[in-house]
């Protein structure tokens, strides 16, 4: 349950208790379980600390790209310095006052402070006619930027920071660059913003729109590493796609399996962004695998990319997610990150004298995709937590599939898909009915 | 109240004010101490969303000498020997790729190399402007296109660093043709 949801909740609980629906013990026992966390920031409140403190900051900003070329050079840095020093006195006030601060005054403390950090930068360089790219910019400015969220514990910062660091390492993606310059830099930043994360040193969860923000920016951050380590070698410029579309996969892979606490796996699935989007990857990819000319496209790539050290270092992440996830008997996670594994298990077996044959990968990824989604279907009629919907849409997007790859006549294909269409609105009927019995039953 | 924020707050504090103040003394160093050279250039005018209107310089000497035996690849830095002419105004003679013992050099960066020449990437490459003369500048570069008229830029040059000090035009400066101008 989400602090909105728990808000509500403790609302409605002396009107319960008045109509005589709860006694006031279970009233008290509800509070003491729902108790939201007043130090927490509520989304109003940081929208409008952010906002006020965005509008301050880009004022701020606009007021330096005027130029005020009348003013000598000490006039102007004075310019850049002062909103900087009062920004810093601002939040070393807020950071002395500890938890007597709210949390919306700490957010907009450091944000402020971010923002002079940045006007500051920009005006020393506008005065001395600098001139340099603005990913150096950039990177200076998130850097300076990342204490703040240490010590103010800013939501708001954290984001400018998560941003900040993917589209830094998207623009680095360049043939030739030092590791210290490129994208492979990505994961130190991220692990940047370590003690901020949930579960250092018993910190709260993070809010919903941080998950988000980490979420895609680390599919950002990675996905470019993943583009910089596969570019072609000697005189080509290019960057081979096969085998950065596997690095995605295994990715997206790591991303669904990784390791989360009792209570975080628990949650909601839509609370858990990194599970949500690395499982529609993996199950497009699943989708696309069972294409017998996309296979074997597959096959080459990741044996191109079975040669790069990053990718022995993602397939070592992912044997230790695999292992903890095990532990936490994660199964549908688990079957779900298993399809970026399959071309490994296709190898020895696709080998031929002419490269590699995608037959085998194919029907691998077929079975696969059919088996978790019929154990999606079944998993809720066995009176288990799953997800019939899923697993059907699963299902009758594999039998299109399968269908369109095939050298059926156009009819046999039509008849099909409008076996599967009928098939898919009856399911669905079903399920509403069966929702409804199951609702009734409660009642 | 915690020692350990407070701690990590003074150092990102310090940090915050060392990253411009390092940038300062570094070119006010160039700009006093600095040898003054002038070089041919043209400059249109873009915008830069965080630090304003600016021209973009663009010295007219685009690709420098490559001596024989130096062996330069694109992207390297190398060291932009520079040699002031009879009328006034500096060229880069040759490239290296260790400071030469004396006179002015630039740091550079070099770009496509060919048939003994680079392509060579400018340490300075804009010159900010307010936002009232930048469209002046624009009606400016447009009247004089097709005359052979070209401003000058006065960079400051020292230790292989370059600071843009000014752009002049017969010896006035820029922005003063400018503001002349808007008046």
């Amino acid at each position: 349950m989400n602090t909105s949801h728990q808000r509500w909740l403790l609302e409605q609980l002396p009107q319960w208790e008045r109509e005589g629906l709860l006694t006031a013990d279970a009233a008290r026992t509800l509070r003491e379980r729902n108790a939201v966390d007043e130090s927490q920031p509520g989304l109003a409140q940081i929208v409008m600390g952010a906002l006020g403190a965005l509008l301050i900051g880009t004022g701020l900003i606009a007021v330096i790209g005027y130029n005020w070329d009348d003013f000598s050079r000490p006039v102007r840095l004075l310019f850049a310095f002062l909103p900087l020093l009062l920004t810093q006195l601002f939040s070393f006030r807020v950071l002395q006052r500890g938890a007597a601060s709210s949390a919306w005054v700490r957010e907009t403390a450091a944000l402020l402070q971010t923002l002079a950090t940045g006007a500051c930068i920009a005006l020393v360089s506008q005065i001395y006619n600098l001139g340099g790219e603005w990913p150096d910019f950039l990177f200076g400015w998130f850097m300076l930027s990342l204490p703040l969220v240490w010590v103010l514990r800013s939501h708001a910062v954290a984001i400018f920071y998560l941003i900040a660091i993917a589209i830094w390492s998207v623009n680095q993606v360049g043939h030739g660059r030092p590791w210290f310059d490129s994208p492979l830099l990505y994961p130190l930043l991220l692990l940047g913003l370590l003690p901020y994360w949930p579960g250092w040193k018993n910190q709260a969860a993070l809010s919903i729109s941080v998950r988000w923000a980490m979420t895609i920016s680390a599919i950002f951050g990675f996905c470019s590493v993943a583009v910089f380590v596969s570019a072609r070698g000697g005189d080509s410029y290019g960057y081979d796609d096969q085998s950065f579309l596997w690095l995605w996969t295994l990715t997206a892979a790591a991303f669904v399996l990784f390791p989360l606490n009792r209570n975080g796996i628990e949650e909601p699935t839509r609370r858990k962004p990194q599970v949500v989007l690395g499982s529609l990857w993996l199950l497009g990819y699943g989708v696309a695998a069972t294409f017998h000319d996309v296979s074997e496209d597959i096959l080459s790539g990741a044996l191109h990319a079975l040669r790069l050290p990053w990718c022995c270092g993602l397939l070592t992440v992912l044997v230790v997610f695999v292992l903890l996830a095990a532990a936490r008997r994660r199964w549908a996670v688990l079957a779900i990150a298993s399809v970026a594994l399959l071309p490994l298990l296709s190898f020895p077996f696709a080998q031929h004298k002419d490269g590699y044959d995608g037959t085998l990968l194919s029907w691998l990824a077929t079975l696969h995709l059919a088996v978790i989604g019929i154990t999606l279907i079944v998993l809720e009629f066995a009176g288990k937590k799953g997800a019939p919907r899923l697993g059907a849409l699963l299902l009758s997007v594999l039998i299109i599939a399968r269908m369109a790859d095939s050298h059926f006549s156009l009819l046999a294909k039509g008849v099909a898909f409008i076996g599967v269409g009928v098939a898919f609105l009856v399911f669905n009927i079903l399920m509403s009915r069966l929702l409804k019995q199951k609702q009734a039953t409660l009642v | 109240m915690k020692t350990l924020p407070i701690i990590i707050f003074g150092i990102a504090v310090l940090a915050q004010w060392a990253a411009p103040l390092s940038q300062i003394w570094t070119h006010e160093q160039v700009l006093a101490n600095g040898t003054l050279i002038k070089l041919k250039c043209g400059a249109p005018d873009p915008y830069d969303p965080l630090r304003g209107r600016y021209l973009a310089l663009r010295p007219s000497q685009s690709e420098a000498p490559v001596p024989a035996g130096v062996e330069l690849k694109e992207g390297m830095q190398a060291y932009a020997v520079l040699t002031t002419g009879a009328d006034g105004f500096a060229t880069v003679s040759t490239l290296s790729l260790t400071p030469p013992a004396s006179g002015d050099y630039l740091r550079v960066k070099t770009g496509y190399v060919y048939n003994d020449k680079s392509r060579i990437d400018w340490p300075f490459d804009r010159f900010y402007l307010n936002e009232n003369l930048a469209p002046e500048a624009d009606k400016w570069f447009a009247e004089n296109i097709r005359s052979a008229q070209g401003i000058t830029a006065e960079v400051r040059v020292l230790k292989g660093r370059a600071v843009l000090a000014d752009l002049s035009l017969d010896g006035k400066p820029f922005r003063e043709i400018l503001k002349a101008r808007v008046k």
